[in-house]
């Protein structure tokens, strides 16, 4: 028996032979796609067991909606969605089991943000691109996942505010809030990096 | 600059605020040089994080990836395994326990029914005639709880015996 190549056939051809049955299309989606899905998982998680863990839910969770699959944004856009879903959904199980720190409480409540002086040097100006990646990466990871999720939701999804606001359970205000201080924490954070690399 | 204005700001830069209240913050930038360098600021987050997921991939192969997202979609679609067919006897219990429940209280049902003492045959009492002797007759009044046994004698076969041996006086 011999299997079909499905490395040039376009993702929707895919989904509609998927959505037949066909597991060798799906293995092809999965193969095009698994990097960003594991991307989007491990920025949110931060840790790499877990996101390899959500993104394989992801892949099999989609596997069992995909006859829910419209067509009404891309494939890729699709998966994103219920990667993101699980992650948040991991993330409120964690935040249930662990002690609030001090400082998330402290992000919580504002104001933080307001006190921040402007950063008026790009901080990442003249950087690599690889050397980029890791300070945003360290820079995120000492963000609260609030903070973080809202930011990527917004960034990296392209969501407007009611969109972040349903997906994440809270007021537009609520998402303005969060997004504000993630952006200006940010700032700082990438600004303190700069610093201590140049001493 | 209070906190309302950087918000309206950030709603700015996001393209959140309908035309007129835009053209307004527009305004207000060009005048005000610390809400311009806000702008900047918040502006300088948004290119960093552009890109910044780029080169990241999952640290397992694709085959290896595939064969564990497959081996769960088959283990989660197989159908749930069929129990063992019940033994002869296990499945003969089955009907044989509520029967014999049923049969239970039925006899239950049936000694209740029946006035106490009385366990068969008619309310005046019953007549037995002894096949073995034709002689002897069984009465048995169940109410007032007595038995008479009536005994002709001779017994009429013995009479008859008699007239045909000539004996009788």
């Amino acid at each position: 028996m011999t299997v079909k190549d499905h490395s040039s056939t376009d993702d929707q051809t895919l989904v509609r032979a998927a959505q037949q049955g066909d597991m060798a299309a799906f293995e092809e989606l999965v193969a095009r796609h698994r990097d960003r899905i594991y991307a989007r998982a491990y920025s949110m998680m931060r840790n790499e067991e877990e996101a390899i863990d959500l993104s394989q839910e992801a892949w099999v969770k989609s596997w069992q909606r995909l006859a829910q699959f419209q067509g009404e944004s891309s494939f890729g856009t699709w998966m994103t969605r219920i990667v993101i879903n699980l992650c948040l959904d991991q993330l409120r199980k964690q935040k249930r089991q662990r002690t609030e720190s001090i400082e998330a409480m402290d992000e919580e409540s504002g104001g933080v943000e307001r006190q921040m002086p402007v950063i008026t040097v790009n901080p990442t100006a003249g950087l690599e691109r690889g050397e980029l990646r890791q300070r945003i990466n360290r820079a995120l990871g000492q963000l609260s996942y609030e903070h973080r999720t809202v930011l990527l939701l917004h960034e990296f999804e392209e969501m407007e505010y009611k969109e972040i606001a349903r997906t994440m359970d809270c007021s537009i205000g609520t998402v303005m809030s969060r997004l504000f201080y993630a952006r200006r924490k940010l700032a700082v954070l990438l600004a303190d990096l700069k610093k201590q690399d140049s001493v | 600059m209070d906190y309302n204005e950087q918000l309206r700001l950030q709603a700015f830069l996001d393209g959140e605020l309908p035309e007129a209240e835009a053209s307004k913050v527009a305004n207000w930038l060009a005048r005000d040089r610390e809400a311009a360098a806000m702008l900047e600021e918040l502006r300088h987050t948004c290119d960093a994080l552009a890109g910044s997921e780029e080169g990241i991939q999952l640290p397992e192969s694709r085959e290896f990836f595939w064969s564990k997202v497959q081996r769960e979609i088959q283990r989660l679609e197989a159908p749930a395994p069929r129990s063992a067919p019940a033994p002869l006897f296990a499945r003969w219990r089955r009907f044989l326990v509520p029967a014999s429940a049923l049969a239970l209280v039925f006899v239950a049902a049936v000694w209740l029914i029946q006035p106490a003492g009385q366990t068969g045959g008619t309310a005046a009492g019953d007549i037995e005639t002894a096949l073995a002797n034709a002689g002897a007759f069984t009465y048995r009044d169940y109410s007032a709880g007595a038995t008479l046994v009536w005994i002709s004698y001779p017994a009429d076969n013995e009479i008859a015996e008699s007239d045909e041996m000539g004996t009788v006086d």
